[in-house]
């Protein structure tokens, strides 16, 4: 897993709001009744990171599936990361499956950023390695 | 010659029956789900109605999954589910737009705020409690209408919730009798093709949106479910509360017949890492 991870160029990058091109279909989307599970003031919502790492595991669970990821931090050290996403009866029907993630698998994670600073986030979207989106993402 | 008159009863009964089997009046028919596609890309397809479009007794078809429309199964909002960038106010989040509380419910709520921006948000559903009614009626994920004679089942894809709108009871328990309860006791009666339900004995400390917006035991629910355009379902929700809001207020929720769903399981508890050891709301990196 170590020199797995060695070989990784995990970086971690804020993107500028307007940078990304699902925003804007996001933004004309805001009208749509959200809020699943729990209040999101936790997130940084104005924020989009993408950061690139390995799977750990992936929890296929309610109320929420996880991706607990493991990146480089600037010093080259292994910071174990906790991504939240929503639940299988929503990503289920977004093309994910059970078995979409699995450990050891390289992917880049876009997601809002804890407001504390904490190693976790609201997922928005995962690539692979080769740039492919997992599931129906927008 | 009354087992005569009986044998004639049974047989016509019969006939009618079979003709109604015959004719498909009396079936409700939900399809199997399309296997291989998307909830947003069977959303672009054309709205459909329940099939057959009424019941063997006259009054509308509504079985089957109806979803929040617009809604999370509409379009692809993201994984985590909610808008980047989007304010939260620009949202449209249900039970957010209520009347004037009265005091002690006024002051009640704005400490529910002050807690919430302190990021200790104490709403039993992030605890996996019921959201209880009306409330379970503005979920994020659908629900499944089961009509039978004398009673409609209503499954919030929210934790299992239920709820009976019972057809088949003319006036509520007596308030000394009736215990009160998330969903609360709801009876119906058809105004043409017009569902109306009242319901009360809702309990007291069920908040009635995510901001712990809180009200009383008093707490009155009139819907008026109309198929507004076929496939296309509204919920006129009007919430009073003599003691907790200063006048009453509406509500519209609007479902679209979802006949590529079907109701998926929610146990809440199975890994719930958002609550924290005084209740509130966590992010638990484990």
């Amino acid at each position: 897993m170590t020199s797995q991870l060695q070989q990784q160029h995990a970086r971690v990058n804020t993107i500028v709001k307007n940078a990304l091109p699902i925003l804007g279909l996001i933004i004309s989307l805001a009208a749509a009744p959200a809020y699943p599970h729990h209040s999101f003031a936790m997130f940084d919502r104005e924020k989009v990171v993408s950061m690139k790492g390995v799977v750990r595991e992936f929890q296929w669970t309610n109320p929420h599936c996880w991706v607990q990821l493991v990146a480089k931090d600037d010093h080259g050290a292994s910071q174990d990361w906790a991504l939240e996403a929503l639940s299988p009866n929503v990503i289920g029907r977004m093309g994910w499956k059970r078995n979409s993630l699995k450990p050891g698998d390289e992917i880049t994670a876009f997601f809002n950023p804890t407001r504390d600073g904490s190693h976790g986030g609201n997922l928005v979207k995962v690539t692979r390695a080769d740039g492919t989106v997992v599931g129906d993402s927008p | 010659m009354i087992s005569r008159a009986c044998n004639a009863r049974i047989a016509l009964r019969a006939a009618v029956t079979s003709l109604l089997l015959l004719s498909g009046a009396s079936l409700t028919f939900v399809p199997e789900p399309v296997r291989g596609e998307t909830a947003a890309q069977a959303a672009r397809k054309p709205v459909q109605p329940p099939m057959p479009y009424r019941l063997a007794d006259g009054h509308p078809n509504w079985t089957g999954f109806w979803a929040p429309s617009p809604g999370m199964l509409e379009f692809n909002i993201g994984l985590g589910g909610v808008p980047a960038g989007a304010p939260l106010a620009a949202m449209v989040r249900p039970f957010s737009h209520f009347s004037a509380l009265k005091s002690p419910y006024k002051e009640q709520l704005a400490t529910a705020m002050r807690e919430a921006d302190a990021g200790k948000v104490m709403d039993p559903v992030a605890q996996c409690f019921p959201p209880g009614m009306p409330r379970m009626m503005g979920m994020v994920y659908g629900m499944e209408l089961l009509q039978t004679p004398g009673q409609i089942a209503v499954t919030s894809e929210w934790q299992a919730s239920s709820r009976r709108i019972w057809l088949n009871q003319s006036s509520h328990t007596p308030a000394e009798e009736l215990d009160p309860t998330y969903a609360g006791e709801s009876i119906g009666h058809w105004e043409g093709d017009t569902l109306v339900v009242d319901t009360i004995g809702i309990r007291g400390d069920v908040p009635l949106n995510y901001d712990s917006l809180p009200h009383s035991d008093k707490l009155h629910v009139v819907e008026r479910f109309t198929e507004t355009t076929p496939g296309k379902l509204t919920d006129e929700i009007t919430i009073e509360d003599p003691d907790a809001f200063v006048a009453p207020w509406k509500e519209i929720e609007t479902y679209r017949y979802r006949p590529d769903l079907r109701i998926r399981e929610f146990v809440c508890l199975e890994n719930n890492r958002n609550v924290g050891e005084h209740g509130e709301a966590v992010f638990d990196k484990k």
